[in-house]
């Protein structure tokens, strides 16, 4: 009950308009607001088991961009699935109201669903639980730039945390492309005034790639430099991913 | 104190009651309770075979559906669905019938304040016509506290806007009861002191609270009276109705 | 769990094929006679005494960009609140008041029960009671949100998401809400040629008349807390898990306010009936936990600064 009156009214933030500026990074020494070299991500952090309802759950922050990720599973599928040979993957993205500066702007991001679905579906051996669906859902508490490398590496962490089995750990990680300079791991501002972006989701132990995304106008060598930047950098996210996953589980032994 | 009601009643009278059984006669069973202008209108579908998903299938579920006079179901339906759904699972005796529906379905006709104990009357009345099996009724009284700490029951919605604070409280009622003669007292007090439901707004003192339970209680047994005096089996010699 | 397994173990002429049955198959085959073993020793199955509360936490300032937050842990149940700050026109009643927009959300993260398309059944009755719990209690003065008498005031809409659905989810969330008012920080604003109002950067402060001088705190009148109770048979159990509550369905949730006042004694139907002694009995464990928890809030807040 918001006080009197029937429908909410209509309201606007009183934030300074964010409208597009002209890209401060033409200037030759353009440095990146938060201080970090162009090729440099943010610190990484990831805790499992945040969730006890779930079946296996992480947390991830990288800098402000938070998330958390819930697996269910395997359980029941739906009556209305024939019966299948391979287990089913089922995921959601959703976001919260006050993960974007404005509120309530980013909440139609229905591709993240689609792309998640995408990215961990190659990692999984769904051969393992026929019959059965594993849900994974994910929740974006706090979006500040390349949130889908983040949901992506916290929704495998949560599975290995539920006990699922997979080729390998998904380690995510994008690059922006602006003007000239190829930027790793972009903030929102840096995301609103990219030229083009490259995001890719792979396997490291294995060198394989589960999901590459590419946006905007790449020549061919920018793209080689921009995948080789992503593939060196998820080789070491996934290390660090490792260490956590080993750090919960002789905590959990003690 | 001397509180003055707009329509002339004491503080502990209750508005003109009017209940009709069998309104509905497609309905397995159904009635109609008003309290001076406010009138829900309730329908009872059942027992049906199954049991929703959540729900446990060794005791028979109710499913309520309200629906208001205008508008679409947002989240006040919701509560008073879950409210009553909780209410009215207390009363049917649940063991009878496993794995089995019972639809109530409340229509409120019109909203003159003390509508969530209207719909709890009404859906009780409701229930005995279409014979379900039940412990004891369930009667319940709108309570409200003024500004100066009287205690007024059965407010109409505009003495309920000026109000400090109100309670619905909703009481067992039995004459015979299927339960032993020992569960009749507990701890001292008759059973029909216990308090089924209650749902306040407002802020009141610890002591306001109790002394709206006192007053409820004995007006629960003029509620009481007037619901089993209505809903008698009519000595007709109509034929059985369908399904 | 060493305890239980003895227990169990123990000769009894009517449950034989309790001391036969592992542990965990009783617990889910015959859950309410695992239970009701337990509080015949006036124990919980989490070792808790009936009258005990879980360990409560309160973290302010969860969330950096929203204008205040919290993050708030009754044992396992987890919730999230963020306020954020809005402008709107105020109605014609009421052109001095704001406007506070509460919204309780359970997301599929929380639990089993709840997938995305289908909300649980929780939701919306919990949404409705915080607002009505929140409105009706007048912790808050509507007049405080107001910017421009007749054109302007805040309209704040307070969210509050469940992150891990374990019981009680009412006073978690009564609990963050509250504590993430406590924690809002009005921005300094002004109002430019437009008439629009925008917040007040550093650079521009001179150029505009400021609406408000400087960032300021909501004044609580007096603040709420809750505390939900069981009631089976002649037991009380306080601050029940989602276990807890699938079994045994009586349940009453009791708000109160710091000036001892009672906001809301809820009590949705339930097959145990509430008797003046024991309506007694929870509203004294209340008062109790009202000054447990107001001290943890004090603590909180201290630690902010």
């Amino acid at each position: 009950m918001a006080g009197k009156g029937g429908t909410t009214p209509a309201t606007y933030s009183p934030s300074p308009a964010t409208a597009k500026k002209k890209p401060p990074h033409l200037k030759e020494d353009w440095l990146r607001p938060d201080g970090r070299g162009f090729h440099q991500c943010r610190p990484a952090f990831f805790r499992t088991g945040a969730v006890n309802a779930a079946s296996g759950s992480a947390y991830a922050e990288f800098g402000n961009t938070k998330v958390i990720v819930s697996v269910f599973g395997p359980r029941e599928s739906k009556k209305a699935m024939l019966y299948n040979d391979t287990g089913r993957l089922n995921c959601n993205v959703s976001l919260t109201t006050f993960a974007t500066p404005v509120r309530g702007q980013g909440l139609d991001h229905k591709e993240y669903t689609a792309m998640l679905h995408k990215a961990l579906e190659g990692a999984i051996i769904v051969e393992s639980f026929p019959k059965t669906t594993v849900d994974v859902f994910a929740l974006v508490l706090e979006s500040s730039g390349s949130d889908l490398p983040v949901i992506i590496s916290c929704a495998s962490l949560a599975l290995a945390d539920a006990g699922i089995m997979m080729y390998d750990l998904v380690a995510s990680v994008s690059v922006s492309c602006l003007s000239k300079n190829l930027v790793i791991d972009p903030i929102l501002e840096e995301e609103n005034c990219q030229d083009g972006s490259l995001m890719i989701a792979c396997m490291p132990s294995r060198y394989e790639i589960t999901q590459l995304t590419v946006t905007g106008e790449w020549s061919t060598p920018k793209i080689n430099e921009g995948m080789q930047l992503c593939l060196d950098a998820c080789a070491k996210l996934a290390k660090i991913m490792r260490l956590c996953l080993k750090e919960a589980a002789s905590d959990s032994q003690e | 104190m001397e509180i003055n009601r707009p329509d002339g009643r004491t503080p502990n009278q209750l508005r003109p009651l009017a209940c009709s059984r069998s309104v509905l006669h497609r309905a397995h069973g159904s009635a109609s309770w008003a309290q001076g202008e406010t009138k829900v209108l309730a329908a009872v579908y059942g027992p049906k075979a199954g049991t929703k998903k959540n729900e446990n299938p060794e005791k028979a579920s109710i499913e309520v559906i309200w629906k208001p006079k205008t508008g679409q179901i947002g989240k006040a339906e919701r509560e008073s669905e879950m409210i009553l759904k909780k209410t009215l699972e207390s009363i049917c005796i649940r063991t009878i019938y496993p794995n089995t529906t019972t639809s109530i379905i409340v229509q409120v006709v019109h909203d003159d304040g003390a509508l969530l104990p209207c719909a709890i009357n009404a859906a009780c009345a409701a229930l005995v016509d279409a014979g379900i099996p039940l412990k004891h009724l369930a009667v319940a009284v709108c309570c409200s506290v003024t500004d100066s700490g009287g205690i007024i029951l059965d407010p109409t919605k505009h003495e309920e806007e000026n109000m400090k604070a109100f309670a619905y409280l909703v009481f067992p009622n039995a004459i015979v009861t299927v339960l032993p003669e020992r569960s009749l007292q507990v701890s001292g007090e008759s059973i029909a002191h216990g308090i089924i439901t209650s749902v306040t707004q407002g802020a009141m003192s610890v002591d306001d609270y109790l002394h709206c339970l006192d007053r409820g209680r004995a007006a629960s047994a003029r509620l009481s009276e007037f619901l089993r005096k209505n809903i008698e089996p009519k000595p007709t010699s109509e034929a059985s109705k369908a399904g | 769990m060493e305890k239980i397994k003895k227990r169990m173990g123990l000769p009894n002429a009517s449950e034989d094929l309790s001391s036969e049955m592992e542990v965990d198959a009783f617990r889910r085959l015959f859950p309410l006679r695992y239970f009701e073993r337990h509080l015949a020793e006036s124990i919980r199955p989490d070792g808790r005494p009936l009258m005990k509360a879980r360990e409560t936490s309160i973290f302010l300032g969860a969330v950096a960009s929203a204008n205040g937050s919290a993050l708030v842990k009754i044992g396992s149940t987890t919730m999230l609140t963020a306020i954020k700050m809005e402008v709107m026109t105020p109605s014609l009643e009421s052109p001095d008041e704001g406007c506070i927009a509460i919204d309780f959300h359970m997301p599929p993260i929380c639990s089993p029960i709840v997938r995305p398309g289908r909300p649980a059944e929780a939701s919306p009755v919990v949404s409705k009671q915080l607002s009505d719990t929140i409105s009706s209690s007048k912790m808050i003065d509507l007049k405080e949100l107001s910017l421009v008498s007749g054109k302007a005031a805040w309209m704040a809409y307070l969210d509050v998401y469940c992150l891990d659905a374990d019981g009680a989810l009412f006073d978690a969330a009564l609990l963050s809400a509250v504590a993430a008012l406590s924690h809002l920080q009005i921005p300094a604003v002004a109002m430019n040629d437009d008439g629009r109002i925008i917040i007040m950067s550093d650079e521009e402060g001179q150029k505009q008349e400021p609406v408000n001088k400087e960032k300021r705190k909501l004044t609580l009148k007096s603040i709420l807390f809750s505390l939900t109770c069981i009631l089976h048979k002649n037991y009380i159990l306080v601050d029940p898990t989602s276990e807890e509550e699938s079994i045994m369905e009586t349940h009453v949730t009791i708000v109160l306010d710091t000036s001892g006042q009672l906001i809301s004694f809820y009590k949705p139907g339930g097959s145990v009936l509430a008797y003046t002694a024991a309506i007694q009995d929870c509203v004294a464990i209340s008062r109790q936990r009202v000054q447990e928890l107001k001290s943890i809030l004090e603590n909180s807040a201290m630690e902010v600064e």
